[in-house]
């Protein structure tokens, strides 16, 4: 059939990996080679190890401070914008996606560039400012802020994308309806905008969060696992277990983990995003 | 109470410009803030290597030098261009070729099923984006298929990890053509091949072009899946090229501006010609009606 061909690419590298991944964290799995069957003994590796818990713990700081202010900022970015319309409208438009645009490597880096070190940009700034230059990368809070920040300035453009986009689809005629009934603008605000604008929000919460969550190259590369462990998102932790100790079983359990947090996003993602088929 | 005019226009007069010079200003920091690692790379990628440390930092050195990008392409990054151009562009044609039949069949067929196939490509588009749980069970996958380190290697996975939103972008396409110009054709006595694979896409080349572009952007951005899957140095991707430059023996700044300012370049051409489909791919399915 027309489907079939697009469907099995899709089932062989996106659906049928989930499968294995759990059949896998079944097994004894180091340096790829299959030991014994040893049943539950890698999830109860996992969940009694409490670098892991810790680890979850930087995610979901991280992930929620990210997203939380990604959305805030574009929030407020995307009602300034509305208002304005022509050629500079559509000039931070674009601004503000090119974050998102460049690989997440390359902005990662060129921001490491930016903060670190003595003689970095920053560094200078805080020394004309009069205050003591610091290093972001040596103290822990400082990298747990900064990776927040990064990640947060990568995602403030998606959110701007598609909150103008719900803002322009709300029609003028409930707006003037509601200043003929004497709404100032703080109530066009609050009671006609956002409520309008609730179904972009959410999409892109949820695929923000998804992204940050997921996301192991920018903590990789601005701090690979930060200060003693302080940057350590579990993705990054995931990846170390994989490929600096060779545990892939413990690593497939642990991607199960994963998946079960991931499945209830991409739940929601999926009741969000009206479709008829 | 005497009403002055004057008094009264001056203050209009002033809250206007008030509120125009808070707007500047915000506008100011936006632009600084999202545009500052780039323009501090693009700087510093032509200053001189003596002036790179130096403090205190400048904007422009001393003279703009160009040893830098002579640098990168002296030392092997002429191979990363080449490797990601060439998986970029054979995954947009794989993603095209499995996509358009596949969107044309979710939208125009009916058949057992199409719910749920349907459900599972909406699925992939999420899971795919940040790929750090398919990222360990493609590894092992791939390693007991002796697929490492292959030239298709990583195009079969780029292909799969783009085709659920491509296939996305081109079905809200289809739906946007009548169903009257299907039958017309047939009636005029075209094949259903010729409808599927020239009728349909030269009626929707906005919602290809918007496909490809998301493919070649995921594609030529994508780093993590690159590093693990591939060895050999004369396979590496752009991303791994640059990633390397962070060598053993202490970080060339430099280079890795000068390589990064280039491997933004396509990204920045494709986003200015085409960033309105861009956006608008970002947006559908967000706001219906």
């Amino acid at each position: 059939m027309l489907v079939a061909p697009a469907m099995l690419l899709i089932f062989a590298l996106l659906i049928w990996p989930l499968f294995y991944t759990v059949y896998c964290s079944f097994f004894k799995l180091d340096y790829l080679n299959f030991g014994g069957f040893v049943e539950w003994q890698n999830y109860t590796r996992i969940l009694t190890d409490k670098s892991v818990y810790a680890s979850f713990g930087v995610t979901f700081i991280v992930t929620l401070c990210s997203t939380g202010i990604s959305m805030l900022l574009g929030l407020v970015l995307a009602l300034w914008i509305d208002k304005r319309s022509g050629i500079m409208a559509f000039g931070i438009e674009m601004v503000g996606l090119l974050p998102w645009v460049i690989s997440m490597m390359v902005g990662t880096m060129l921001w490491r560039w930016v903060l670190n070190g003595d003689t970095s940009l920053f560094n200078h700034v805080l020394r004309i400012l009069g205050m003591e230059p610091i290093q972001l990368f040596n103290r822990k809070t400082e990298a747990v802020v900064t990776l927040i920040l990064v990640m947060a300035w990568r995602t403030i453009g998606y959110s701007m994308v598609m909150i103008l986009a719900g803002l322009k689809s709300i029609s003028e005629a409930l707006v003037e309806a509601a200043r003929v009934d004497g709404a100032n603008n703080w109530k066009v605000l609050t009671r006609i905008r956002l409520p309008l604008i609730k179904t972009p929000m959410l999409i892109s919460a949820i695929v923000l969060t998804m992204s940050n969550f997921n996301n192991n190259t920018v903590p990789m590369v601005l701090t690979s696992g930060g200060p003693s462990n302080a940057t350590n998102v579990i993705t990054l932790y995931l990846y170390k277990l994989s490929f600096d100790y060779y545990k892939f079983g413990t690593a497939s359990a642990l991607s199960t983990l994963l998946f079960a947090v991931n499945a209830i996003m991409i739940f929601f993602y999926i009741r969000m995003v009206k479709y008829d088929i | 109470m005497i009403y002055d005019a004057t008094a009264q226009r001056r203050k209009k007069l002033l809250r206007k410009l008030g509120g125009k010079t808070m707007e500047l200003i915000l506008l100011i920091v936006v632009l600084v803030v999202t545009l500052l690692p780039i323009i501090w790379g693009l700087a510093t990628s032509f200053k001189p290597r003596r002036e790179l440390f130096a403090y205190p930092p400048t904007f422009i050195g001393s003279s703009i030098s160009l040893e830098h990008y002579e640098n990168i392409f002296l030392s092997g990054f002429w191979v990363g261009v080449r490797n990601s151009a060439f998986y970029s562009g054979v995954s947009i044609l794989l993603v095209l070729v499995l996509g358009v039949p596949a969107a044309y069949g979710f939208q125009r067929c009916r058949f057992r099923f199409k719910k749920l196939l349907f459900y599972f490509v909406v699925a992939g588009i999420p899971l795919s984006a940040g790929s750090s749980v398919l990222l360990i069970p493609n590894y092992i996958m791939m390693s007991k298929l002796q697929m490492i380190d292959r030239w298709y290697t990583l195009i079969l996975i780029y292909a799969a990890y783009q085709i659920p939103m491509s296939i996305w972008i081109i079905r809200s396409g289809v739906e946007s053509i009548p169903i009257a110009i299907d039958e017309a054709a047939r009636i005029d006595g075209c094949s259903h091949a010729y409808i599927i694979f020239c009728l349909t896409p030269r009626l929707i080349l906005p919602s290809i072009a918007s496909a490809a572009l998301f493919t070649f952007i995921g594609s030529w951005n994508e780093f993590i899946v690159s590093s693990v899957m591939l060895n050999d140095p004369a396979l590496r991707s752009i991303q791994q090229v640059i990633y390397y430059f962070m060598g053993f023996f202490g970080t060339d700044w430099g280079a890795l501006c000068a390589a990064a300012c280039m491997a933004i370049l396509p990204i920045l051409i494709v986003f200015v010609l085409l960033g309105k489909m861009m956006i608008s791919g970002l947006t559908q399915g967000a706001v219906k009606g």
